[in-house]
């Protein structure tokens, strides 16, 4: 640090009301200082079960990439479209790839019990997305503008009617279903995966069950 | 022409066994997440055997 | 487990361990594995079914059905919240959930027939039809569209006889139908031009999107459950989980709909709200699992993390 950066420092902690200051103090204070992106993991970190979240979170990736890609040509580009029916099979099978990765983490994450040492947040943040996952697909079934998007509105109304929810989420009407499933719910599942990553590399990778260290 | 091109109403293929019902293709994703999961525990991680740095707190 | 004695992951020896080459990787994997699914196994797209379609399929279905919306006795016709009052809804338990969301889409079932023919008819038969209609008293209505709806009956099924007509149209006796024959058959010629979803649409100005009336009329109807369920979508079918012929559908889905499978829920009035509550306990139950003694505790009777610590745990025996 320069002495003009001290000076700053110094400055600005005479000054803890200011907002910026603690908002930035919050930030920093999210993860450890080195652990956003650290070079070296514990030596129990030393498993194929680990990869399991990386695999997740690149489906999104690919997910969030090709549904892009859809959004450039619209609601109907898929139907008329060979590039666009490829475009579409590419969404399919990158959301089949992420709710099988994200399950078999789930599997793993639970059998060793992760939410241990004050990770419990991290365990119920990854059980909310998985729940928002699930609402996010369904509203993607709702808006192929085909005989399955008629189905599964016609029978999931039903569901979603019986307990009230029908009055305001429509799953006949896919101007509102579309809106859902390409701003509303990846705005959460994004927040939430942020939330999750940042709480992760917040407490590290979960210690073996019965660990104890050195002295 | 791809090797599920969907021919309007030809079904899918489905097994029954009891109460249960479930497409060949749903069956085979699952399938394949169980073996995944059994292969990540038992198959060995490559850690290069390299002498681990023995102080605590991480860089 | 009562005090959480889990040390810091920060305290323990590291290795050398890339997270971002990791990051590459894997999404190089999945970009090829989705890149190559979708070229093998591409995705369904089965065509949306028409109105004009309904009627060249089953034209004596849409005529049934739309005898029964004028009757007051279709699906939607009797479904309650948020449709109408007809009908209390579903419970859960004591509470009447589906009345507590409210009639906010309120849909009158005989407009679906009423609505397309009043604004879009030119055919002066179906137009004298709806002023008659319009100008009867609603027990005189109700009494036209049951008798025809009776005359038409329904064909032997399940071991039950046919009745009336046995579904058949063409085979109605006479009787005291007063303008729902006109009616019916004026919606079925509607249809078949192509024009009735535009003429039912819920939108309410000249922009679409919103199919809510069209949709309900295809699901008072037999055409559309038909059709899913030949193709294995139906409820009692694991419907939820499927897709049309051998696609993948949401295989995630698989504990929800499990519970429609078997009894209570299989024979229940409210098995649609009573399977959302035990679905959202499981859930609860799942997600607060941390702060439940016993659940929690099960990774460490069955413990499976052995493998996955196998070398930490070899390690510090030796």
């Amino acid at each position: 640090m320069t002495a003009r950066t001290d000076e700053l420092t110094s400055l600005e902690t005479d000054d803890p009301g200011n907002w910026t200051t603690r908002l930035r103090g919050r930030i920093e204070g999210l993860v450890p200082a080195g652990q956003a992106l650290p070079a070296r993991q514990p030596v129990y970190v030393a498993s194929w079960i680990y990869i399991f979240g990386v695999l997740t979170l690149t489906s999104l990736v690919v997910v969030i990439a090709s549904g892009c890609v859809l959004a450039l040509g619209g609601v109907q580009w898929w139907h008329v479209s060979s590039l666009g029916h490829y475009v579409n099979s590419v969404h399919l099978w990158s959301v089949e790839l992420f709710f099988g990765f994200m399950v078999v983490h789930l599997w793993g994450k639970f059998w060793m019990a992760a939410w241990r040492g004050k990770r419990a947040l991290t365990w119920i943040s990854g059980m909310m997305l998985f729940g928002i996952s699930i609402g996010t697909s369904f509203t993607g079934f709702l808006s192929q503008s085909n005989f399955s998007s008629q189905w599964i509105g016609a029978e999931g109304k039903d569901g979603i009617n019986s307990i009230g929810a029908g009055a305001f989420f429509n799953v006949l009407n896919p101007g509102q279903m579309l809106l859902w499933h390409v701003v509303l719910l990846p705005l959460g599942v994004g927040l939430l995966t942020l939330l999750h990553i940042i709480l992760v590399r917040r407490r590290g990778v979960v210690p073996p069950l019965d660990a104890e260290l050195e002295g | 022409m791809s090797a599920l091109s969907i021919v309007a109403g030809a079904p899918g293929k489905y097994i029954s066994w009891g109460v249960i019902q479930i497409s060949v293709a749903n069956l085979a994703i699952i399938g394949a997440m169980v073996l995944l999961f059994i292969l990540a525990l038992v198959v060995p991680f490559p850690t290069h055997d390299e002498q681990p740095e023995q102080e605590g707190r991480t860089q | 487990m009562s005090r959480d004695r889990t040390p810091d992951s920060h305290d323990f020896p590291t290795r050398r361990y890339d997270l971002v080459k990791e990051f590459v990787i894997a999404l190089v994997v999945v970009l090829v594995l989705s890149g190559a699914l979708a070229a093998v196994f591409s995705s369904p797209d089965e065509k949306a079914i028409t109105m004009s379609g309904w009627a060249k399929a089953d034209p004596d279905n849409l005529v049934t059905t739309a005898a029964g919306e004028l009757a007051g006795t279709t699906t939607s016709a009797g479904y309650g919240a948020p449709y109408n009052t007809a009908a209390e809804g579903q419970k859960l338990g004591p509470i009447p959930m589906q009345k507590l969301g409210g009639v906010r889409i309120p849909i009158n079932s005989a407009d679906l027939v009423l609505g397309p023919l009043s604004n879009s008819s030119i055919d002066p038969a179906v137009s004298s039809a709806v002023a008659t209609w319009k100008a009867a008293t609603p027990d005189q209505q109700t009494k036209w569209a049951t008798a025809y709806s009776d005359a038409i009956g329904t064909a032997a099924a399940d071991g039950a006889p046919a009745t009336g007509a046995g579904g058949e149209v063409a085979k109605v006796k006479p009787g005291e139908y007063g303008p729902v024959p006109a009616l019916s058959s004026g919606l079925l010629a509607l249809a078949k031009t192509g024009g009735l979803e535009g003429a039912l649409t819920s939108s309410g100005n000249f922009y679409g999107g919103d199919q809510t009336k069209s949709l309900l009329l295809l699901a008072d109807g037999a055409y559309l459950e038909d059709l899913a369920v030949a193709q294995n979508l139906g409820g009692d079918q694991w419907g939820m989980m499927n897709e049309v012929g051998n696609a993948p559908g949401q295989p995630w889905m698989w504990l929800y709909t499990f519970w429609y499978q078997v009894k209570p829920f299989s024979t229940s009035d409210n098995a649609d709200a009573q399977v959302w509550g035990l679905m959202m306990l499981l859930t609860l139950l799942l997600m607060f699992l941390p702060f439940i003694p016993g659940l929690r505790s099960i990774p460490r009777w069955i413990p499976i993390h052995r493998l996955v610590w196998r070398n930490y745990y070899r390690t510090k025996r030796a």
